[in-house]
């Protein structure tokens, strides 16, 4: 069993390049940090820094060109597409800027989508949905449409979602960039609540210095380098 | 919630769309089993047990060519031939007609019982209608569709020969394949064009079927070299001689149809693509939850699939309720007496649209596997 300070996220020597037409285009640059169990990191930097890409690599839906990818201990890097895909769905909650519901799913389906990858049958998965909406407290919205709800309950929705496997691990990529002050804040109390009670380890792009406040941990980045935190 | 509600709730987002689909899969599915229908029906004639014992004998040169009456005497001692008779078509119109609308022959009816052995008919009527020479025997789909009774009068304008025809209806028959034609007295054609010694055509019954070939052969050797030489054929083989009087009809139905089928799969397969465009965001978020390419794979080709199985669910079933039901005699003017949507036929149209189904989700199917999912992220913010 892992000890408590150990890295839950360990990263060593990551390098990410893109190829734009004929240029090489460097994304990340000998990138390594360490994450532990409960904190919430924030990413910062400017637009093109790589936090973005930094986030995708660790939640496993962008791969490395080069480096050490280890969450939990599993090398992320190694994993098959396939391999990954399940890997994501037990460790991995998503939360986007975007919200990105399913639209013709309730709030509640929409929570209950990444179980049906599960060994779950129908009542447990309920149950767990149940658990998640009302962790966010939205279990009032259970039957509502995505377009029923204002975009801080849309969020929450996706908070419920990425959070109802029961996962290691949350990336939110500017989970605040489209909601007012108030849902702002209510979306990163949320969060942060998961850190301190439920012991989650949320990692958080925003370029929004407010938002930032309510992490454990800043990270800045420029040109692909850490270069504060 | 399950899988199958998520592919219900997907394929049903937009639903005018998944209307117009299912539509058009459906009429489509509709138009090719009527058109394979209607080639079935024109080019495989009904066919019964008795017909095969059935032999016409027509003039060589060609059937509008007759045969002279005096051939009669000649056939009755071919061995194998058990019953013969003139079988002459006088193509009259009933009553205000301007067509044909079923077909009438002239017959000897004392010896043509022993010809229409599949057909029900009440022996007194039968009798009657031997004593009675301005008499006919009529198919009950003739008697069904003018509203006609025993008794009653028939009157018809000759189209081929230069008179009409006033009959009495004396029996009715039913039980064969084509319950629509008329048999008169050839005594009474010979009455009234002046006796010409002529018929249109000769039709035998042989013992058996293993038969046939033989009296063929004798029928056609019989008359050979003379002024009038026959050809000899079965009833089934005469039939299809008709079919071929068509042009080829069954190249020009299976063009029709591919060409309904290849429309409707530009269709499909656009309507399919452009649905899982519009998505593209929605299934990236899926791989980023854990959704296996295989999954997504089997969420689109089940919507796809779904959508054409209603479709043609909607269409072939539309198509058999429609020609099962309506009163084909008069829409068709009595030229086809029978429209029957077969099972086989059915199927071959549920086979398409399955297959359909499947080609349509194909395309969207490979978009979305070879969409990375950061490629797809990169779509929502």
């Amino acid at each position: 069993m892992a000890m408590a300070d150990e890295p839950i996220v360990s990263i060593r020597d990551l390098y990410k390049l893109y190829r734009q037409g004929e240029i090489d285009v460097t994304a990340l640059d000998n990138v390594s940090i360490d994450i532990t169990r409960g904190e919430f990191v924030v990413l910062m930097g400017p637009s093109g820094s790589g936090k973005s890409t930094l986030l995708h690599i660790i939640a496993g839906v962008d791969r490395a060109t080069r480096g050490k990818v280890l969450v939990q201990g599993i090398n992320v890097a190694n994993l098959t597409e396939s391999e990954l895909a399940d890997w994501r769905n037990q460790n991995v909650g998503f939360v986007f800027q975007s919200f990105n519901l399913i639209p013709v799913l309730s709030a509640f389906e929409n929570v209950e989508l990444p179980l049906l990858l599960t060994q779950l049958n129908r009542r447990q998965r309920r149950q767990q949905a149940q658990a998640a909406l009302e962790l966010v407290g939205l279990s009032d919205r259970a039957h509502h449409r995505p377009d029923q709800l204002s975009g801080g309950q849309q969020q929450r929705v996706a908070i419920a979602r990425a959070l109802v496997t029961d996962p290691v691990l949350i990336v939110a990529d500017e989970p605040t960039g489209n909601l007012d002050a108030k849902s702002a804040a209510d979306v990163l109390s949320l969060l942060k609540g998961l850190t301190e009670q439920a012991d989650k380890t949320v990692l958080m792009v925003t370029h929004d210095p407010k938002a930032a406040s309510f992490g454990t941990r800043s990270l800045h980045l420029e040109k692909g380098e850490i270069v504060a935190g | 919630m399950t899988r199958l509600t998520f592919i219900a709730k997907n394929s049903l987002r937009n639903g005018r769309r998944a209307l117009l689909t299912v539509s058009s899969v459906a009429v489509s599915c509709a138009l090719l089993v009527t058109l394979l229908t209607l080639q079935r029906e024109l080019t495989v004639p009904p066919e019964s047990e008795a017909a095969s014992l059935r032999i016409i004998a027509r003039n060589k040169v060609s059937l509008a060519q007759p045969l002279p009456a005096k051939q009669l005497a000649t056939i009755e001692k071919i061995p194998g031939v058990v019953a013969v008779t003139p079988f002459t078509f006088f193509g009259g119109n009933f009553r205000d007609e301007t067509v044909t609308s079923f077909p009438q022959f002239a017959v000897d009816p004392a010896r043509f019982r022993e010809l229409l052995v599949e057909g029900k008919i009440i022996d007194g009527d039968y009798v009657e209608w031997v004593k009675d020479r301005t008499g006919c025997l009529v198919g009950a789909d003739t008697v069904k569709r003018y509203g006609l009774k025993i008794g009653d009068r028939m009157r018809f304008t000759g189209t081929l020969y230069p008179c009409d025809l006033d009959l009495r209806i004396s029996a009715v028959f039913q039980g064969t394949v084509d319950d629509r034609g008329l048999f008169f007295h050839h005594k009474l054609l010979d009455e009234a064009t002046g006796d010409l010694g002529t018929v249109g055509t000769w039709y035998l019954r042989v013992a058996s079927a293993e038969a046939a070939n033989d009296v063929i052969s004798r029928v056609n050797a019989a008359f050979a070299n003379s002024s009038a030489e026959v050809r000899a054929e079965t009833e089934r083989a005469f039939q299809m001689g008709f079919v071929s009087m068509w042009g080829n009809v069954k190249i020009l139905i299976t063009s029709i149809s591919s060409v309904v089928v290849f429309t409707l799969i530009l269709v499909t397969v656009s309507t399919m693509s452009m649905a899982i465009r519009e998505r593209f965001r929605e299934l990236a978020i899926l791989k980023a939850l854990g959704f296996q390419r295989r999954e997504i794979f089997s969420f689109i080709l089940a919507e796809s699939f779904g959508l054409a199985c209603l479709g043609a669910g909607i269409g072939i079933g539309g198509a058999w309720s429609f020609w099962t039901f309506i009163d084909l005699q008069s829409l068709t003017r009595g030229f086809l007496p029978y429209f029957e949507v077969t099972p086989r036929i059915m199927a071959t149209g549920a086979t398409i649209a399955a297959l359909l189904g499947i080609i349509a989700s194909i395309a969207p199917s490979i978009a979305v596997g070879r969409m990375s999912v950061v490629d797809g992220l990169k779509t929502l913010d």
